[in-house]
């Protein structure tokens, strides 16, 4: 294999597909990530400001050029202006996602929804509760749509605070009453981080800050929360299950259908057409095996966690595993989703399917899935991918399949742990599980491609960390072999013995990107276990490869929740050293947590391992020098 | 005699100058419409990337003598004394390349020029702005560029600041001074990055 | 100081000029055999391409001996050096004041090259030419008219250049060559290749192994005899099959002649105060390391240049030479550079990267740390870069596959 894909990405799969691609003659993200070096510095310093119309302005951080915008903005106000704005689009992101689940709850609720139906009535019973809804002898769909007007009301203006932060620690949620950054309502804090931004609005570099941690905790403890638990409502709560991932889940004999994006509202229709038994006949008739559906990205991860269903490929190898030739169609919904993909599917008999309103792309056929049609729209659809399995070129599947085993919701969790976190508890005390880390977050074509996610974890797990990760993360280490049953060979001795007697592998796959918000009540109910903040666990989040605005809103809650959590990218702020400062140093006083920066996941594990050893230290656990 | 001088570790890659150059090459000499114009203006300043992903302004450097100047097959590249300035007569180059062959910088582009015969390749380079330094106006890459690394001044006033520069980090213990810590956090966060892609 | 110069060509041209740069009053002396006011040799192709008129071959003006205060003695040969006497004899009867003889204190020998001659029966039948000056191409311009076919016998730079400027010409052009490929001294398989394919798309015809053996026509060739048997019509001839230096006259038992003049890092021959520059001179090649011709315009442009110094008493040294050329051929841009085939030697590395679909091809050959040769096919504006780290063998730090692609550029050899 040529060094030259080496470099791109540590994956057999992407490498060997890159070589297809070079040949097939497609222009690929690498290629255009190529085109555009350098990048700008002052974009990359958050030094560049367009939020008004008397710019564009930016700022010499040599010192001798312009030192303020036109509006008189120095570099303290223009990158926090930036890095606020960021925020605002990664929870406005996760959150309208979140919207759309409950749009469909209450479709389902008054009768609208066909095809749709409450799979978890018990979940949805004890999120009603948590609303205050009574859920004594009333009708489930009566209950749904309860639960869909209140949080509903989680969006809007007439909350005093949003309903879940409830489930964080007592001691946390005074912590951000006091420092004054307790969410009102979801689209209110995203409403109000664009309002601010405006010029001439908040010029505090600090307070602009602080609304953005209101803003994120917004999107953790509100929209993406919501999104996670009626998800788990309308399609069931995640249980271990089998699965495979890379791009050896495609198969060469039965039509191979995509789904990709982020949200299950369109994915899980899919998936009942695919299991459609006169579809399936159908396809035989066409003379395929059958239909094999698999994922990509965040909406793959939401049908493998409660499906199974296999995982084709991570952020960066959605363009690539199109040039398999094998895809007959791709269905995309929203949330990264490169542009390119339809160009790239049109040197193949790939069909690219946009299904959502808010969504189109160049190239796809545009179909939109609404909870009224969806069902049928589906199975229509997928009829078509049958089609056109017959169109089908050479076709090139490069590896064979890796297995894995996910669905570790926090429920899933605690029944394996026998209903209670005492048991992970215990681990932790022994000392025979150090800690606790969340790896998740994205692609970057910045760094070669998995390297970052998988050696952090591997570096995490054979020093008897446990690792839950979600997102492009989970897909990466998925892929590497971290989640099956050889995976215990990689973990440290303490890590292993615990993983084995549980019978899970020493990394959990906790879902998609919006399920970070699992790691959340997951840390909630330890530190309550504990009588305790979540800042004072031995726990720790990381994004190796992050890239996208979501990713900065998960790590700003994430730290604003007591999470010390360390970026592989550096986020464009270096233009205020002042924030640098506030973020990777000031806010530990203010929130218990910080950022960190480094890209090297070797370095990276050795911070994250410091900070879990001085965190055991403070509970008043054993604590080993780490070196 | 004024020159730009170019400082590379002050170029942040925003590539203005390759903008506000194509843009004082054009006809109307005004951005929105220099890109309706035939031919499209194309710039003389060419920012390119260094190992680490920073930028660096790539910028005819008017040697004397000048290796292009003696390549040059029709006798097309001269010099204008008064501006010291190493020219291309478009009017006598014949676009066969030899001057790529010989500049020693990679400065030189060929393409077509509003200066040019109508539908012809030639030869094109950066003119030090001559026109706008007859009416009093810096070169156009200076004026867009914010961060210094173009700056348009005499090679002793530059020197002196260089000297400035490495006396004043010599007198302080710590070392080199640090004039812009973001800048160098982020270079070094850059420089982190592709040095694992190797790995 | 007497100084006489052998040879208007750029050598000649370019000693003169650093000569009086220098020495404003001795007298210089130019004998040359070609009557044109100082054209630009390499450009008398695309007056036959028909993209310039031969006014514009011109690279100094009709004024140039007189401007200089030189005296020009046009139109003649050299037949004999006297070494002892200091003299130098052209091919001329002495008679009203001119004289046949000139004394000098230094000489330049920059005589150039003449085109290699073939044999076969029938060349003295017109519209066949070499093609070495400007005169053959003014013949060539009269002959053009009428015209289909056209036969050109050698792939190598004239041949090319002939090719190339008879298809824009719109002849039907049948090139006879040796190796598979055209340019095969400049180039390598694999860049060639995509020359070739870039002719024969533009409709050239290529003859592998065929020599012609006689031509034939009435008065005009009509038709080419070739050694496989076949016969060729061809209405015009052009023959490319390399050049050789001209020193016929050269006494080799006083100068040291090896394939050229053998001259030292002054330009100086091994006979103190007689110089030689251009195409007559051999020096060590940078990338081969072993003396060489490399006769190339930007050489010539060089030796002249130094040699005058040089015999002006300004002490230069040369480097020494470097063969490489730069070309368009239709949409396909090339550019080559020292050693493009390397011997078999565990001491030189290859790399290169092709991509056929965008036509790029390049190829970095190294000895040890030092880039010695180099062969581009499009992307060829950082050329110049390469060549002059092969010119300055500049040990390479950084990896050969970044200089392997198309945005390599000067930032990326200096430190961070």
């Amino acid at each position: 294999m040529s060094k030259h894909y080496k470099d791109i990405t540590i994956t057999e799969d992407g490498q060997l597909m890159l070589k297809k691609a070079e040949k097939d003659q497609l222009e690929t993200v690498w290629d255009r990530y190529e085109s555009q070096l350098p990048q700008c510095g002052y974009c990359e310093m958050g030094l560049s400001c367009r939020i008004c119309n008397m710019g564009p302005c930016r700022v010499d951080p040599f010192g001798e050029g312009p030192q303020k915008g036109v509006c008189g903005a120095d570099a303290d106000i223009i990158v926090a202006r930036n890095l606020g704005r960021m925020v605002a689009s990664g929870a406005a992101s996760h959150s309208d996602h979140g919207r759309d689940l409950v749009e469909v709850l209450a479709a389902v609720a008054e009768g609208k929804a066909p095809g749709y139906r409450i799979t978890d009535e018990q979940k949805l019973k004890s999120v009603a509760n948590e609303y205050g809804i009574g859920t004594e002898e009333k009708d489930i769909l009566k209950i749904a749509g309860d639960l869909a007007y209140c949080m509903q009301g989680d969006f809007g203006t007439r909350r005093k605070t949003i309903t879940l932060i409830k489930r964080a620690p007592e001691v946390r949620r005074q912590l951000w009453e006091k420092v004054g950054v307790t969410p009102r309502g979801i689209d209110r804090e995203t409403s109000e981080m664009m309002h601010r931004t405006h010029m001439g609005v908040d010029n505090g570099w600090d307070s602009l800050l602080l609304q953005a941690i209101r803003n994120a905790l917004s999107d953790g403890w509100g929209g993406s929360m919501i999104a996670t638990e009626v998800s788990d409502i309308l399609y069931g709560t995640p249980k271990p299950v089998q699965t495979w991932a890379n791009m050896g889940v495609l198969k060469a004999d039965h039509v191979n259908i995509l789904v990709h994006g982020h949200n299950p509202v369109v994915s899980e229709m899919i998936l009942l057409a695919c299991q459609d038994p006169v579809i399936v006949a159908f396809a035989k008739s066409k003379g395929a095996e059958g239909i094999n559906l698999a994922g990509l990205c965040c909406t793959g991860n939401e049908l493998l966690m409660r499906h199974g269903v296999a995982m084709a490929g991570n952020h960066l190898m959605t363009e690539l595993v199109i040039a398999t030739g094998a895809v007959e169609m791709l269905f995309a919904d929203y949330q990264c989703i490169m542009p390119s993909l339809g160009n790239i599917a049109t040197c193949y008999h790939t069909k690219m399917i946009s299904t959502s309103d808010k969504a189109h792309f160049p190239n796809m056929e545009h179909h939109e899935f609404h909870p009224d049609n969806a069902s049928e729209l589906a199975k229509t659809l997928v009829r078509k991918a049958v089609e056109n399995f017959e169109n089908r070129g050479e076709v090139y599947i490069p590896v064979e399949p890796m297995p894995a085993v996910g669905g570790f919701s926090v429920e899933a969790i605690l029944g394996a742990l026998g209903g209670t976190p005492e048991p992970l508890l215990d681990a932790i005390k022994a000392g025979k599980i150090r800690g606790a880390v969340g790896v998740v977050g994205c692609n970057n074509p910045r760094l070669k491609h998995d390297y970052g996610h998988v050696n952090l974890i591997k570096n995490l797990i054979e020093n008897d960390i446990l690792v839950v990760d979600t997102g492009c993360a989970a897909v990466a280490s998925a892929k590497a072999g971290f989640k099956n049953s050889e995976a215990l060979q990689f973990a440290g001795p303490g890590l292993k013995e615990i993983c084995g007697a549980l019978g899970v592998p020493p990394v959990l796959h906790m879902g998609s990107c919006v399920d970070n918000v699992r790691i959340l009540v997951l840390a909630s109910a330890l530190a309550d276990a504990l009588g305790t903040d979540i800042s004072a666990l031995p726990l720790a989040g990381a994004a190796p490869e992050w890239y996208s605005e979501k990713a900065i809103s998960i790590g700003v809650y994430a730290v604003a929740s007591g999470i010390y959590t360390v970026l592989g990218p550096m986020p464009p702020i270096t233009g205020s050293m002042n924030i640098v400062k506030l973020l990777t140093e000031g806010l530990n006083d203010i929130l218990g947590a910080t950022f960190a920066v480094e890209p090297d996941p070797v370095k990276a594990a050795l911070l994250i391992r410091k900070h879990i050893e001085n965190k055991r230290a403070g509970l008043g656990l054993d604590s080993r020098e780490v070196k | 005699m004024k020159k730009v001088v170019v400082h590379p570790e002050r170029c942040v890659g925003c590539m203005q100058c390759m903008v506000a150059c194509a843009t004082a090459h054009s006809r109307s000499g005004n951005l929105f419409s220099a890109i309706c114009e035939v031919p499209l203006p194309k710039p003389r300043v060419h920012v390119g990337v260094g190992l680490y992903g920073e930028g660096f302004p790539n910028r005819c450097r008017h040697c004397d003598p000048a290796p292009c100047m003696l390549a040059c097959l029709p006798g097309a590249i001269y010099r204008n004394a008064e501006f010291e300035t190493v020219m291309i007569d478009s009017d006598k180059c014949i676009n066969c390349a030899s001057c790529a062959m010989a500049c020693p910088f990679g400065v030189i582009r060929y393409h077509e020029d509003m200066h040019a015969p109508p539908k012809q390749v030639v030869a094109v380079k950066c003119d030090n702005c001559i026109d706008r330094q007859a009416k009093g106006l810096v070169p156009a890459c200076v004026e867009a560029c914010k961060s210094s690394a173009l700056t348009f001044e005499t090679t002793s006033d530059a020197l002196k600041r260089k000297t400035n520069e490495v006396a004043r980090s010599v007198s302080i213990e710590t070392g080199k001074i640090v004039v812009a810590p973001g800048f160098n956090l982020l270079n070094a966060a850059k420089k982190a990055q592709i040095n694992l892609k190797a790995m | 100081m007497k100084y006489v110069i052998i040879g208007n060509g750029i050598a000649g041209i370019q000693a003169a000029e650093s000569i009086r740069q220098i020495d404003s009053r001795g007298g210089i002396t130019i004998i040359g055999d070609e009557t044109f006011t100082p054209y630009c040799r390499p450009m008398i192709s695309l007056v036959l391409e028909g993209a310039i008129p031969t006014e514009k071959l011109a690279i100094r003006g009709a004024d140039f001996y007189e401007k200089l205060n030189i005296e020009p003695v046009l139109g003649k040969r050299v037949t004999h050096i006297d070494v002892d006497a200091r003299q130098v004899i052209i091919d001329d009867t002495p008679k009203g004041g001119k004289k046949n003889h000139f004394s000098y204190d230094k000489l330049l020998i920059a005589t150039g090259a003449d085109a290699r001659p073939i044999k076969a029966e029938g060349l003295s039948l017109g519209n066949i030419f070499y093609m070495r000056g400007q005169a053959h191409v003014c013949d060539m311009l009269e002959s053009l008219s009428g015209g289909k076919k056209a036969l050109v016998l050698g792939g190598g730079l004239v041949g090319f250049k002939a090719a190339y400027g008879l298809m824009k010409r719109g002849f039907e052009v049948t090139m006879l060559i040796k190796s598979g490929y055209p340019l095969s001294m400049q180039i390598d398989e694999a860049g060639g290749k995509l020359v070739l394919k870039e002719l024969v798309r533009h409709g050239l015809k290529v003859m592998v192994g065929a020599e012609v053996k006689a031509f034939e026509g009435n008065g005009r060739v009509r038709e080419a005899y070739l050694s496989d048997g076949s016969v060729l019509q061809c209405d015009i001839v052009i023959i490319g099959k390399g050049v050789l230096p001209s020193l016929s006259f050269v006494p080799r038992d006083q100068v040291r002649v090896d394939l050229g003049i053998v001259v030292d890092q002054h330009l100086e021959t091994s006979s103190s105060g007689i110089f030689a520059a251009g195409d007559v001179a051999e020096y060590v090649d940078i990338a081969r390391k072993t003396p060489w011709v490399n006769a190339i315009w930007p050489e010539a442009v060089n030796q002249g240049r130094l040699a005058g110094m040089n015999m002006a008493g300004r002490k230069v040294a040369y480097k020494g030479s470097l063969s490489r050329n730069v070309i368009r051929i239709f949409d396909v841009d090339v550019m080559t550079c020292g050693v493009v085939e390397p011997p078999d030697d565990p001491g030189y590395q290859v790399i290169s990267k092709i991509d056929p679909h965008k036509n790029f091809y390049r190829k970095l050959v190294f000895r040890n740390d030092v880039l010695v040769g180099l062969v581009m096919v499009n992307d060829i504006d950082q050329g110049g870069l390469l060549v002059s780290l092969i010119q300055s063998e500049t040990p390479i730090k950084i990896s050969g596959e970044t200089m392997l692609k198309p945005n390599f550029n000067y930032k990326q050899l200096l430190k961070f």
